[in-house]
C-alpha cells in the first residue's frame, strides 16, 4: 500500500484492517502495542507534530516586526516571498550542490576506507583510529579549525601550498570557492563515521561468496563490483540516509565560519530559516520556509527509507 | 602474480597512510600550536614543525576561558539522560512494530518516519515555544526533551527485532513467558549489537550538537562543552588567540580520543555482530 | 567537581538565606555580553562581575558571554521572546533603535528621574557623538560602555623598506592608493604582501563601508528618522567604487571576503602593511605586535567623518520591578567613571565619559601610549553609527552586495543599486506605518 493509500484509507475512515478482527479473538496486543507507543508518541507529538503544525499555521500569517505589528492572515503569499526570494533560492541550490558534493564522496571514501582497513592489524587500527577522530569533535570546533586552515595566506592549506609553489584561492572568501570549502569539511568529519558502519557490513559479507568467487577465476575488482557491494546493498541504504540526514540537518560549520556569506555563498536552507526567523523576524517567511524544507525532506527520507526496507526485506 | 600480490598491497598501504596523514594533518597542527607561543600569530605559525620552546600559557587561558570540567558533566548529562531514555522507547516501540499486529500499524509507523527529517534544528522556532511552555527554559532537560523519541531508533529496532528468528519467543511463550520477560530476557540480549550501534549514533550526535543547546541555553552553568568552546573561538570585532582556540579544542577531544583508542576493538566487534548492516 | 562544590555552595547559601530573619532579598539577575576581539575581554569582563558582587550583598549578576554583536542581539531576543530576558545587555550602540522599535528595551528615563537628573545632565560626561546612539526619540535607552572608531594600523618598517616617511600616514584615498601600491610585494602574479587590507565580515564591513561613504561626504542612513538609508548615492557609490578598485584595478587587496581574524593575523605576520581596524583592537595588537607599528585617521576622500562603534549598556523588557532596579544598579556601576577607565586601558575603546581622561592613571596611559591619543582625537569627527528599523537586514543588504563586489562577481554601480532596492524592501513595512502612513 502507498502511503497516500493508507493515508486516505485513514482520514476516510475506511478501516485499514479486515473487520474480522472484532470477530475474532482480538489480540491482546491491540492495547499493549498503543501502550509501548504512547512514551514515543508523546515525545513526538510535542517536539515534531505540534511545531509542524505551528509552523503551518505560522506560515499563513505575517506579523510585522515591531511593538505595534499586527499579525495578519496573508494566505499563501508568504510562500511567494520565499519562492520569490533569491537567498532561498540559493540555499536551494546551495543544498543541492551540497548534497552532490557531500553524501556521494562520503559514502564513496567510506566504503573505500573500510576495504583498505577491514583487517584487524595494529597499523590498521591506528589508521581506523584517525578516520574515525574527526567525528568526535564537535562541528564548532571543527569550523574553527578549519577557519585557520583555510586563512589566506598563513594558514595551513597555504602555507603548505605555498612551499609547493601554488597559491590557492581565498577559500571561504571567495564566492565560487566558499562552499566546496564547506563541503571539505564536512566529507573530512563524516567519511570516518561512515567508515565504521562499512567495516561491521563487509565482516559481515559471507565468506563462502567470496571464496566461490575467487575459485571462479574472479579478480578483486570483479569480487568487489559482483559479490562485495551486493552484500552490502543494505549498509549503503543506511549509510546514505544518515548522510542525507546530516546534509540537510547540520549547519553548525555555517554559522561558524561563514554565516551563509560571502553573498548567500554557503547560505543552506536550514541556516536561511535560522536567519530569517532570528535575525529578521520574519516569522512567517521562516515558517513557509520551513514547511516547503520539510516536504522536500519527507520525499527525500521516504524514498531513501523505501530502499532501506527493500534491502532488509530482500536479506530476511 | 607474484608482482600483483606484493605491490598490489604496498601501494595500497602507502596510499592509506597519506590519506590518514592528511586526515590528521588539522589534529597535527592544533596539538602543534596548542602548546605555540605567540598565540595571535606569525608568518610559521601553520608550520606542522616544533620550531619553538613549548609553552602551557595556551592552555592556562583556556581554562581560564571556560568552566571545562562543568562542561563536560553537563555534556555528559545530556548524552547519557537521552541515551537512556531513548533505549527505553526505541525498543518498546520497535518492539511493538515488530512483533505486535494492530490497526494502523503501518500508518503509524511512517508517522513515526516523519520525524527522521524533522530534526529539532529545523522546527527551532516552534520547538523553543514549546520548550518554555513545558518550563524547561535554560535546563538541561530541555537541551534533551525533544531527543526522547527516537524515530531513527525505533527503525532500527524493528529491524534487528525482525531479524530475530522467532522461535526462541515463541519457545518462551510455551513456557507462559509474559510479553516483558521475552523482551527482557529473549529478545533485547540478541539485539545488544544494534543497541550498542544506536548508542554510538546517538552519543555521537548529541555530543556534537550545537545549534539547539545554544537557544535553550543561558545560564553558564548549564552550557554544554560545544557551546563552551564556541563562545571562546569567537570574537566580534577582531583577533583570534589561536593558541588558546587550539589548546581548548585539544581539551575536549582529549578524553574522547583516549576513551575511543581503548575501546575501539569492542566498537568495531559490536558493530560486525549488530543487525546494522540495515 | 565543579557541579558538586557549586550544589554545595548553593545549599548552604539557601540555608543560610531561610536561617537568617533578616528580609534581604538578593536579586539575582542576567547580564548578556559580547566579547568583541578576544577572550582575554571576556575573562576581563567576568572578573569585573564578580568584583561587583563581592562589593555589594543586594544584586548578585551571573554573567552570560554570548559571542558576537550580532548573535548576543539574537540571544537577548530569543530569551525575551522565551520569558526570560536578560536584564541588562551589553548591546552594539547602534541597535537600539531597532530595539526600541521590537518592544524589547526599557526607556532609561523613569531610572534618571528616580535619581533626579536629567538626560541632557547624565548624558553631559558623555562625548557627544555617542548621544546619538544613545536616545531614540529623545529618550534615553542606552548607556555607553565602550565605544570605538576605525583606525588605519601601519605596519611603520614596511613604511620604511618602501621608501615613504612612517610619521606621515596616508590622510588621503589618493595617498592610501599610492602607498598601498608601493607597499605591496609581488613575486611575479603571485603577491607576497598586500599593502591593505579591511575585514570583509558581516558586521565589521558595513561598518567600515560607513566610514568609507563618511568620508566621502555621505550619510549612510537618516539619523532622524530609521526609515531611510542611503545606498544608492554618489558618496557610496564612490566608497563601493574605491573598495573595488582597491582589489581589481590597483591589486593592492586580496579578493575575497577576509573576517577580521585574517586581517589581523596577516598584520602580525607581516603579509598586510596596512590595515582599516577598530580601535577596539588596539590593546590587542600592541601586545601581538612583533614589530614596530603606527596607527592613523581613517583616510578622507572629502571630509574626515567616521561612525563610532561600540557598546551600550540596555535593559530589557519583561522583567520584574525588583530585576529592574538591581539591573540600573548594575548599569550604574559599571558605566562608572572608574570602570570605563579601567576597561578602556585594558581594551583599547575609547571610555565613553570626559571624566575617566581627567584621572591621573588615564593621564599617564595616553602619555606611555600615543596610540591611544590618536584614537582619542578622531572623536572630533565621530558621527552616530547607523541605526535603523531591521538593523542587521538592511545592513547585510548592504554587505551581502559588497562581498559580491570584492568577490568579483559584480561592479560596485549594480550593487549598491541593488542594497538600496533590498533595504527599501526591509524597510517597507516600517515606512507604510510612519512616513507613508496619511490620513
Amino acid at each position: 500500500m502507498t502511503v497516500d493509500a493508507i493515508i486516505t484509507a485513514d482520514v476516510l475512515d475506511v478501516p485499514s484492517s479486515p473487520a474480522q478482527t472484532v470477530h475474532r479473538r482480538r489480540p491482546p496486543s491491540w492495547g499493549l502495542a498503543y501502550a509501548l507507543l504512547l512514551p514515543s508518541l508523546l515525545g513526538l507529538a510535542a517536539f515534531t507534530y505540534l511545531p509542524v503544525l505551528r509552523v503551518a499555521i505560522d506560515s499563513l500569517y505575517v506579523t510585522p516586526h515591531g511593538a505595534g505589528g499586527v499579525t495578519r492572515f496573508v494566505g499563501l503569499e508568504n510562500f511567494a516571498r520565499v519562492l520569490g526570494d533569491p537567498a532561498f533560492r540559493q540555499a536551494a541550490l546551495n543544498n543541492l550542490v551540497y548534497a552532490a558534493g557531500t553524501v556521494a564522496p562520503s559514502v564513496v571514501l567510506a566504503l573505500a576506507f573500510a576495504l583498505a582497513v577491514r583487517r584487524s592489524t595494529r597499523f590498521n587500527a591506528v589508521v581506523r583510529t584517525i578516520l574515525f577522530f574527526p567525528s568526535l569533535v564537535p562541528l564548532v570546533a571543527a569550523a574553527s579549525l578549519f577557519f585557520f586552515i583555510f586563512l589566506p595566506g598563513v594558514g595551513l592549506l597555504d602555507y603548505y601550498l605555498a612551499k609547493l609553489g601554488v597559491s590557492g584561492p581565498n577559500w571561504i572568501g571567495n564566492t565560487d570557492v566558499a562552499l566546496w570549502s564547506i563541503v571539505g569539511l564536512t566529507v573530512w568529519k563524516n567519511a570516518g563515521y561512515y567508515m565504521l558502519f562499512y567495516i561491521a557490513g563487509l565482516q559481515n559479507v559471507p565468506r563462502d561468496h567470496i571464496e566461490a568467487a575467487t575459485v571462479d577465476g574472479a579478480n578483486a575488482v570483479q569480487r568487489l563490483w559482483y559479490v562485495i557491494l551486493p552484500a552490502l546493498r543494505p549498509t549503503t541504504a543506511f549509510v546514505v540516509t544518515i548522510a542525507l540526514i546530516h546534509m540537510l540537518t547540520a549547519v553548525d560549520h555555517v554559522v561558524v565560519l561563514t554565516k551563509g556569506g560571502p553573498s548567500n555563498a554557503t547560505n543552506l536552507l536550514l541556516f536561511y530559516i535560522f536567519q530569517e526567523a532570528h535575525e529578521n523576524f520574519d516569522t512567517g517567511k521562516a515558517a513557509a520556509a520551513t514547511v516547503i524544507s520539510v516536504a522536500a525532506l519527507l520525499v527525500v527520507s521516504l524514498g531513501s527509507l523505501r530502499g532501506m526496507e527493500a534491502g532488509s526485506r530482500r536479506e530476511a | 602474480m607474484r608482482l600483483d600480490r606484493h605491490v598490489g598491497p604496498a601501494l595500497i598501504a602507502a596510499a592509506v597512510a597519506t590519506i590518514a596523514f592528511v586526515w590528521a594533518t588539522p589534529f597535527l597542527w592544533t596539538l602543534v600550536a596548542a602548546f605555540r607561543p605567540e598565540s595571535a600569530g606569525s608568518a610559521d605559525m601553520a608550520s606542522l614543525l616544533p620550531d619553538f620552546t613549548p609553552t602551557l600559557a595556551n592552555f592556562r587561558l583556556a581554562f581560564e576561558s571556560g568552566d571545562f570540567g562543568l562542561y563536560y558533566v553537563n555534556t555528559i548529562i545530556v548524552v547519557v539522560g537521552v541515551l537512556g531514555v531513548q533505549l527505553v522507547t526505541i525498543s518498546l516501540a520497535g518492539y511493538a512494530f515488530a512483533r505486535l499486529e494492530f490497526p494502523g500499524r503501518d500508518v503509524l509507523f511512517y508517522v513515526f518516519l516523519v520525524q527522521l527529517m524533522l530534526v529539532p534544528s529545523a522546527l527551532i522556532v516552534p520547538n523553543l515555544r514549546t520548550t518554555v511552555d513545558l518550563g524547561l527554559y535554560d535546563t538541561l532537560a530541555g537541551v534533551m526533551a525533544p531527543y526522547f523519541a527516537s524515530a531513527f531508533g525505533t527503525f532500527l529496532m524493528r529491524q534487528t527485532f525482525r531479524g530475530i528468528p522467532r522461535d526462541f519467543e515463541e519457545a518462551a511463550a510455551i513456557d507462559g513467558a509474559p510479553w516483558w520477560a521475552i523482551v527482557w530476557h529473549v529478545l533485547l540480549p540478541m539485539a545488544r549489537p544494534g543497541l550498542i550501534a544506536f548508542a554510538i549514533v546517538s552519543v555521537t550526535a548529541h555530543w556534537n550538537e550545537f545549534l539547539w543547546p545554544l537557544m535553550v541555553i543561558n545560564d553558564p552553568a548549564n552550557h554544554t562543552l560545544t557551546i563552551g568552546l564556541a563562545t571562546f573561538t569567537k570574537g566580534a570585532e577582531g583577533a583570534k588567540e589561536w593558541g588558546v582556540l587550539a589548546a581548548g579544542t585539544l581539551l575536549v577531544m582529549a578524553p574522547l580520543a583516549i576513551v575511543f583508542v581503548a575501546f575501539q576493538r569492542r566498537f568495531v566487534e559490536s558493530f560486525v555482530f549488530s543487525g546494522i548492516k540495515g | 567537581m565543579h557541579v558538586i562544590r557549586r550544589l554545595g555552595a548553593g545549599a548552604l547559601a539557601a540555608a543560610l538565606v531561610l536561617a537568617s530573619s533578616a528580609a534581604w532579598a538578593q536579586t539575582k539577575i542576567e547580564f548578556f555580553f559580547p566579547v568583541p576581539v578576544e577572550g582575554k575581554l571576556a575573562r576581563e569582563m567576568t572578573r569585573l562581575v564578580k568584583q561587583f558582587n563581592d562589593s555589594q550583598k543586594d544584586v548578585e549578576v551571573t554573567a552570560v558571554y554570548t559571542g558576537s554583536y550580532d548573535e548576543t542581539k539574537l540571544k537577548a531576543q530569543a530569551a525575551a521572546k522565551a520569558g526570560k530576558p536578560p536584564s541588562v545587555v551589553l548591546m552594539s550602540a547602534n541597535f537600539n533603535v531597532d530595539l526600541k522599535l521590537a518592544g524589547d528595551i526599557l526607556s532609561l528615563e523613569p531610572f534618571l528621574a528616580a535619581e533626579g537628573t536629567t538626560r541632557e545632565k547624565f548624558l553631559g560626561d558623555f562625548w557627544p557623538a555617542l548621544h546619538a546612539n544613545a536616545t531614540v526619540d529623545g529618550e534615553l535607552y542606552g548607556v555607553p560602555f565602550h565605544n570605538s572608531t576605525p583606525l588605519l594600523y601601519i605596519n611603520t618598517t614596511h613604511f620604511k623598506e618602501a621608501g615613504l616617511d612612517p610619521a606621515k600616514p596616508p590622510r588621503t584615498w589618493a595617498e592610501l592608493v599610492d602607498a598601498a601600491k608601493k607597499l605591496t610585494k609581488r613575486d611575479g602574479e603571485k603577491i607576497e604582501r598586500h599593502g591593505f587590507m579591511m575585514p570583509g565580515g558581516y558586521d565589521y564591513l558595513g561598518w567600515l563601508m560607513s566610514a568609507l561613504s563618511m568620508s566621502n561626504g555621505g550619510r549612510y542612513f537618516n539619523e532622524s528618522y530609521g526609515g531611510e538609508v542611503y545606498y544608492d548615492t554618489p558618496s557610496m557609490l564612490g566608497a563601493a567604487r574605491l573598495v573595488e578598485d582597491l582589489v581589481y584595478k590597483h591589486k593592492v587587496m586580496p579578493s575575497g571576503v577576509v573576517e577580521a581574524g585574517g586581517v589581523s593575523t596577516a598584520f602580525f605576520a607581516g603579509k598586510a602593511s596596512m590595515v582599516l581596524l577598530s580601535t577596539g583592537s588596539l590593546s590587542f595588537i600592541r601586545e601581538n605586535m612583533k614589530t614596530p607599528y603606527d596607527v592613523a585617521f581613517v583616510p578622507r576622500n572629502v571630509r574626515n567623518a567616521v561612525p563610532i562603534g561600540g557598546a551600550s549598556l540596555v535593559m530589557f523588557k519583561g522583567q520584574s520591578e525588583a530585576s529592574q532596579q538591581a539591573g540600573w544598579k548594575f548599569v550604574r556601576w559599571l558605566s562608572s567613571t572608574d570602570v570605563l577607565g579601567g576597561w578602556s586601558r585594558f581594551t583599547g575603546y575609547f571610555a565613553p565619559r570626559k571624566s575617566a581622561y581627567d584621572t591621573a592613571e588615564m593621564k599617564e596611559f595616553i602619555t606611555r601610549n600615543p596610540d591611544a591619543k590618536v584614537a582619542l582625537d578622531q572623536l572630533a569627527y565621530a558621527q552616530p553609527w547607523f541605526a535603523t528599523y531591521q538593523t542587521v537586514a538592511v545592513r547585510k543588504a548592504l554587505e551581502d552586495e559588497m562581498q559580491a563586489v570584492m568577490n568579483g562577481k559584480k561592479k560596485a554601480e549594480q550593487a549598491v543599486k541593488d542594497a538600496q532596492r533590498k533595504a527599501d524592501e526591509l524597510l517597507r513595512p516600517y515606512i507604510d506605518q510612519t512616513a507613508l502612513k496619511l490620513p
